[in-house]
């Protein structure tokens, strides 16, 4: 098995264990002609074949705990042997405590795994809020070493909205996105601090402040795509407070001013547009400034120039900027 | 209820001249080699994927299938192995008593009847009876023959009621939580569980489930077509954002490109009518550089 490496001691098969000789294996019947059959190691056949057993006498006791970790370091991913062990611990009334750190150690080698963290979930929602200090804690710690881990970041959502903790959630959103602008999991969570949290004020009382943020972010780096979303976001439910947004339209003039890193600027300026933005003839030099020499006559209509500007600037999605074009209103 | 039509959102492309695959890149021998090396075993490395038997089998079996190969397997011993997964009920009386019955993913969460004593529920699981049913139709076993009635019956005991469906009743780990709007959501709140946050997978889970239920139809990117349901125009961007710089595609903004993304993507893609947007030819180069130039050795003796 893979975590070999890690032990010290050969592993006794259980065969040989005298506290499991009152036990008959039970045996996986695969049929008679599986498919996709799997080369199972002996060691591996035989600890399923004695959780086989148990499970079936329903055995509840601290040797069947032991032997649903053993199973579990062969096979993390299996639901019924997590299922037993839970309903194991609930027999036993195990100090759950404990059992977050054999969570801890088991994550370590295996931490994209989904019964993993859904075991965590059940045992800190068990524990209460008391739990939540130290689910923040190990969220953190798995961040730090991957910041967009998909499962830490689940793990941390669900632990805000049961268990609370949201006072230094927007600090640690900031501290990621200072180490990293471009992590788009740390701006998804700063969105879900702002709209969820029970201490703010909810997304129309923080969209000043936000998109304060937000533009500085952008003005640092155009080119990524996250704060653009984000921007967008901060009027979901209200696309024409975005439109009339006269900071929203500037921030696209501005960098499209710089004449670098300005697709999602143009792309956005184009929404707009298409949303009912009266363009400023400021807009309509700026865009005529970035446009070929020696090409079509520019268009009149600014979206038009627009598409084709960002079907040659953004040529993998040529197809979609021609066919936007092609869904624009005639008259300007 | 009636039974939705489902028209083909938009014309497949059409096929690439014949010499397109047989070019040097695409080396399809190997790899039909390697689906029929591992319908005939998985290396022991795949222990740890017991669970997902079925889902394993599914992966060879269809990937046989796209590259006509599929009369490399003995399609009616695989039908046959592929029903012994399907969980039944002991009684007339069972359908009703709230438990699903589909298909177990492997012989780990599959127990004599007699044995279920432990667990209330028998461990089949929908996505494997979504694996089961694609199995048995490609290798051609009539599917009509399978109690329907009774699967169908029985998976609305799966249905939550905030409206998230699990998929498997011993946990709520894998519910598809479909948070449906009236005004569109940023961002396309499609998660799994609780967490808020849009990746490729989740969204063609949300979008494909979306569209066999009815509720997003055909011919979506015509300008009088508009979605109470989803955003269409933003989720058709932020889909097309997903292709990278190398051509392939990505879950999530400022992540790498992956394989996987090519399917997730793609196909909310083929369901939006928006296949045609993507640059076909870089994406192409993207996934012939991901295949593998060392073949694995041959177990077999």
């Amino acid at each position: 098995m893979e975590s070999d490496e890690d032990e010290v001691m050969q592993r006794v098969p259980l065969s040989e264990r005298p506290e499991w000789s009152d036990v008959t294996p039970v045996p996986q019947d695969d049929g008679p002609n599986p498919v996709v059959p799997i080369d199972y190691k002996p060691d591996f056949v035989e600890t399923m074949d004695y959780f086989r057993a148990i499970y079936v006498a329903d055995e509840r006791s601290s040797r069947a705990l032991n032997l649903t970790a053993e199973a579990i370091s062969f096979n993390p991913g299996n639901y019924t042997v997590w299922h037993f062990r839970r309903l194991v611990l609930e027999a036993l009334d195990i100090d759950l405590q404990v059992e977050l750190d054999f969570i801890d150690n088991i994550a370590k080698n295996n931490s994209k795994n989904y019964q993993i963290w859904h075991h965590r979930r059940w045992v800190a929602e068990k524990l209460g809020t008391d739990a939540a200090d130290k689910e923040l804690e190990f969220t953190k710690k798995i961040l730090s070493a991957d910041a967009k881990h998909y499962h830490a970041w689940s793990h941390r959502q669900w632990v805000l909205l049961a268990l609370g903790g949201w006072e230094d959630e927007l600090d640690y959103c900031r501290e990621l996105l200072e180490e990293d602008i471009f992590n788009n999991s740390a701006w998804n969570q700063r969105y879900f601090v702002i709209t969820r949290s029970p201490l703010l004020g909810g997304l129309e009382a923080m969209r000043e402040s936000e998109v304060s943020y937000t533009v500085e972010a952008i003005l640092a780096h155009p080119e990524n795509e996250s704060p653009w979303r984000y921007l967008r976001g901060l009027y979901k439910g209200d696309t024409q407070s975005w439109v009339n947004d006269h900071q929203v339209s500037l921030l696209c003039l501005r960098v499209l001013n710089t004449k670098s890193n300005f697709v999602f600027a143009l792309s956005t300026l184009l929404d707009l547009l298409c949303h009912g933005l009266q363009p400023s003839q400021e807009a309509k030099d700026v865009v005529a400034a970035l446009e070929m020499s020696g090409t079509d006559e520019p268009d009149s209509d600014l979206a038009k120039s627009v598409c084709f500007i960002l079907e040659h600037v953004d040529p993998i999605r040529a197809n979609y900027w021609r066919w936007r074009k092609s869904k624009l209103p005639n008259a300007t | 209820m009636a039974e939705p039509e489902l028209e083909p959102v938009e014309e497949p492309p059409s096929p690439p001249p014949s010499d397109y695959y047989s070019s040097p890149e695409f080396d399809k021998d190997r790899h039909v080699t390697f689906l029929q090396m591992m319908y005939q075993l998985l290396p022991w490395q795949y222990q740890n994927q017991e669970i997902n038997r079925l889902t394993l089998a599914y992966f060879v079996i269809s990937g046989l299938d796209l590259l006509s190969s599929i009369d490399r397997v003995d399609k009616d011993a695989v039908a046959s192995w592929v029903l012994s997964f399907q969980a039944h009920p002991k009684s007339e009386d069972e359908p009703n008593d709230g438990q699903f019955y589909g298909f177990h993913g492997s012989r780990t969460s599959q127990f004599p009847g007699e044995c279920r004593g432990v667990m209330s529920h028998n461990g089949s699981h929908l996505a494997s009876t979504y694996c089961a049913l694609s199995i048995l139709k490609i290798v051609g076993y009539n599917v009509s023959s399978i109690d329907s009635e009774m699967m169908l019956t029985s998976m609305r005991n799966l249905q939550q009621p905030d409206g998230s469906i699990l998929s498997l009743l011993q946990n709520h780990l894998f519910a598809i939580v479909l948070l449906i709007s009236r005004d569109g959501l940023f961002l396309m709140i499609f998660t799994n569980s609780v967490h808020f946050s849009t990746t490729g997978g989740a969204t063609y889970c949300a979008v494909a489930s979306l569209r066999l239920m009815g509720f997003i139809g055909d011919d979506l990117l015509s300008n009088s077509a508009t979605s109470s349901i989803v955003n269409v125009p933003l989720l058709l961007n932020w889909i097309l954002q997903r292709q990278a710089m190398n051509g392939g595609f990505q879950g999530r903004p400022n992540k790498d490109s992956d394989t996987c993304y090519a399917f997730w993507v793609g196909a909310t893609l083929r369901i939006l009518g928006g296949l045609k947007f993507i640059d076909e030819k870089e994406l192409h180069g993207f996934l012939l550089t991901c295949q593998s130039e060392v073949m694995m050795p041959l177990l077999l003796p």
